[in-house]
């Protein structure tokens, strides 16, 4: 869920709760103020009633509710407490044609002459029924109104102010170390985001410094070992020439020699491995890959002859791409010797090269490759002394430099699938 | 013949020159850039090893001064850095050859006698062992006046052998050399085994004086 729609989410139910419970305080305040209101008004209407009851005699006697909506009744002769008295009820109105509610202000007033007169007063007011309705539904209206708004204001706003944190975002989708990403700058005026995005940047930078010493460390470490390598090799070869040892021990010294030979080649496939993924393979050219194959095939004709293994090409359509050109033998070869290698006495070795891929399908064993690891360093299907285990890494890392890919699929036979970007 | 190795690692230097020696080159050694390059002010050799990273100096600097003196010496640049510039950047100087460490002794010494085998450009550049006359340029072979037939590896295998005669062979420089960089699996040595065997039927067949022997576990000797 997006962030805008999360907030959002929490916003509205809060809302939900907040807005009944403030509408319920608000009307009971509102409610309170107007009838404390109409009290007054009921007081200030009694003060000048009786003033004009004092000056014209004739209101004493107004036993009925008038246009004037009070009333004062003479009282029998005794002791009444003069105190107001408010109260609500409820009264027929014509207009309305229903019960309505009024506040009623009774009092008693005494005249010049002592006698006692009842006064009532009274006003309308509103309908609590209908107030309460109107206050909903305005309440509903509110509520509505605070969401879309809310809503607006989350997409337009939170959109602007979030767009820095996107851009921090695609920049750590698309970080890929050692290819030198270069992050997007941001332009926000939010503190965090620029904090956020500096941060990125340092630790990207650190990574990055520790990837490339890392695999310069790889590459030096090679290079250093290639002339302890020469040394030990060639000290032995002359040893093995000049001494007249028993054949036992010949062939001891042939296996250490061996052993350092297979030193020497994971050395070299190590080396490889680490300039590729150093990029020093910078050159680039329009391969023909058809030309390739054929030229690569023709280098391999005699081993696989004696293999007995027939390798077939089929030209669907001329590729080209643009790449090194020694990383594209590279590719093609590593993957011809393996299918060539890892293949049986009468088998084959297809090459099938189409608009935009090139499929090389070889007969071997039966059983299907491990294809979440077959690209991996070191791994080894068999455990054959003699291979270094990298080659398919080779042709990984190489496929990593370009937007190439190879597949592993098992259809009865081992098909390695290279696809190439349309163009 | 008089060969110049300059290399910082004595232990490679060594090994190195014992190996010419035994194949009667005179040997001279330089450890670092100044000592390689007052050998190279004072004698004429007629191959040079120049390892590239050197103590005070750079093989391609001596290979210039090289250059500059007009000196008719074979190089040959040895570097542990198997790099494309170096390399590129090495030949474009005038080296005859370029070897990546390590490398085998039979390779060297094939690199050393087809580098000054190019440069000697009056001498003819045919290799004749016994009754076997053989033509690296025409890529043909002559037994007693007969041609032979050899098939492209074949010949690059007797090419090799001639080349480093009466030396052991170890079976990976053999396959290294008829294979190039390909060479990583025991498939390889089978076949070179294979090929081998076609090579001595058919040298027996034309009755060339020669005998390649195995030696077991380590590789082949050709006498």
């Amino acid at each position: 869920m997006k962030l805008q729609n999360y907030t959002l989410r929490y916003l509205a139910v809060t809302l939900l709760l907040v807005i009944p419970i403030w509408a319920g305080i608000f009307y009971v305040l509102i409610l309170d103020e107007v009838y404390d209101n109409i009290d007054d008004d009921l007081k200030n209407s009694k003060i000048i009633i009786v003033r004009h009851a004092f000056a014209d005699r004739k209101l004493l006697n107004s036993p009925e509710f008038g246009i004037n909506k009070f009333t004062i009744k003479p009282l029998p002769k005794g002791n009444y407490h003069t105190k107001d008295e408010f109260f609500s009820t409820k009264e027929f109105m014509e207009y309305d044609n229903d019960d309505e509610p009024i506040r009623i202000l009774k009092s008693v007033f005494k005249d010049e002459e002592g006698n006692n007169y009842e006064l009532i007063i009274k006003a309308s007011i509103v309908e609590e029924d209908e107030l309460l309705q109107d206050l909903f539904l305005a309440l509903i209206g509110l509520y509505i109104m605070l969401v879309i708004s809310i809503l607006v204001v989350n997409h337009l706003l939170l959109k602007k102010i979030w767009k820095a944190f996107h851009v921090v975002l695609d920049n750590l989708k698309e970080i890929k170390l050692g290819t030198g990403s270069k992050l997007k700058a941001i332009d926000s005026p939010i503190d965090e985001f620029n904090t956020l995005a500096k941060e990125v940047e340092k630790m990207l930078n650190r990574n990055e410094s520790i990837y490339s010493s890392q695999k310069q460390f790889i590459e030096n470490a090679s290079h250093e070992l290639q002339t302890p390598l020469a040394i030990s090799i060639n000290k032995l070869e002359l040893f093995a020439e000049n001494s007249t040892l028993p054949e036992e021990q010949m062939i001891e010294i042939g296996k250490i020699t061996d052993t350092l030979n297979r030193l020497t080649r994971l050395n070299k496939s190590l080396l490889m491995l680490s300039k590729i993924e150093n990029q020093q393979f910078s050159e680039e050219q329009e391969v023909d890959f058809n030309k390739l194959i054929l030229t690569l095939t023709e280098d391999y004709t005699d081993l696989a002859e004696f293999k007995k293994v027939k390798i077939i090409i089929t030209e669907n359509d001329s590729l080209f791409f643009k790449m090194n050109k020694g990383l594209a033998i590279a590719l093609i070869s590593n993957l011809l010797k393996n299918a060539l290698i890892h293949n049986h006495q009468e088998g084959f070795v297809n090459f099938v090269i189409n608009k935009n891929e090139i499929i090389i399908s070889n007969s071997g064993n039966n059983a299907p490759l491990n294809s979440a690891v077959i690209f991996n360093r070191f791994y080894r299907h068999t455990t054959t002394n003699e291979s270094t285990g990298l080659g398919l890494s080779i042709v990984k890392s190489i496929i990593n430099n370009y937007s190439i890919t190879v597949e592993y699929i098992f259809t009865g036979d081992h098909q390695f699938k290279i696809n190439f970007p349309k163009k | 013949m008089k060969i110049l190795i300059i290399e910082d690692e004595a232990g490679l230097r060594e090994v190195v020159q014992q190996s010419l020696e035994k194949e009667k080159y005179i040997v001279e050694t330089a450890h670092d850039y100044i000592s390689g390059f007052d050998k190279l002010g004072s004698y004429d050799y007629d191959c040079i090893l120049i390892d590239i990273m050197l103590p005070n100096g750079s093989g391609l600097d001596l290979l210039q001064e090289i250059k500059k003196q007009k000196k008719q010496s074979a190089v040959i640049i040895i570097s542990a850095k198997d790099a494309v510039d170096d390399k590129v950047k090495g030949l474009d100087l005038g080296a005859d050859d370029y070897l990546s460490k390590p490398f085998h002794l039979s390779e060297l010494h094939a690199r050393i006698k087809s580098a000054m085998r190019r440069n000697n450009h009056n001498g003819d550049n045919l290799i004749i062992w016994k009754n076997i006359t053989l033509s690296p340029e025409q890529r043909t072979v002559l037994i007693e006046n007969n041609t032979l037939i050899l098939n492209r590896k074949e010949f690059d295998l007797l090419y090799y052998f001639i080349i480093n005669p009466n030396r052991l062979i170890n079976k990976t420089a053999i396959a290294e050399y008829v294979w190039g960089d390909h060479t990583d699996q025991a498939d390889n040595l089978d076949f070179v085994y294979s090929q081998i065997k076609n090579l001595r039927k058919k040298l027996k067949e034309s009755n060339a004086e020669i005998d390649i022997q195995a030696v077991y576990g380590i590789g082949y000797k050709m006498s």
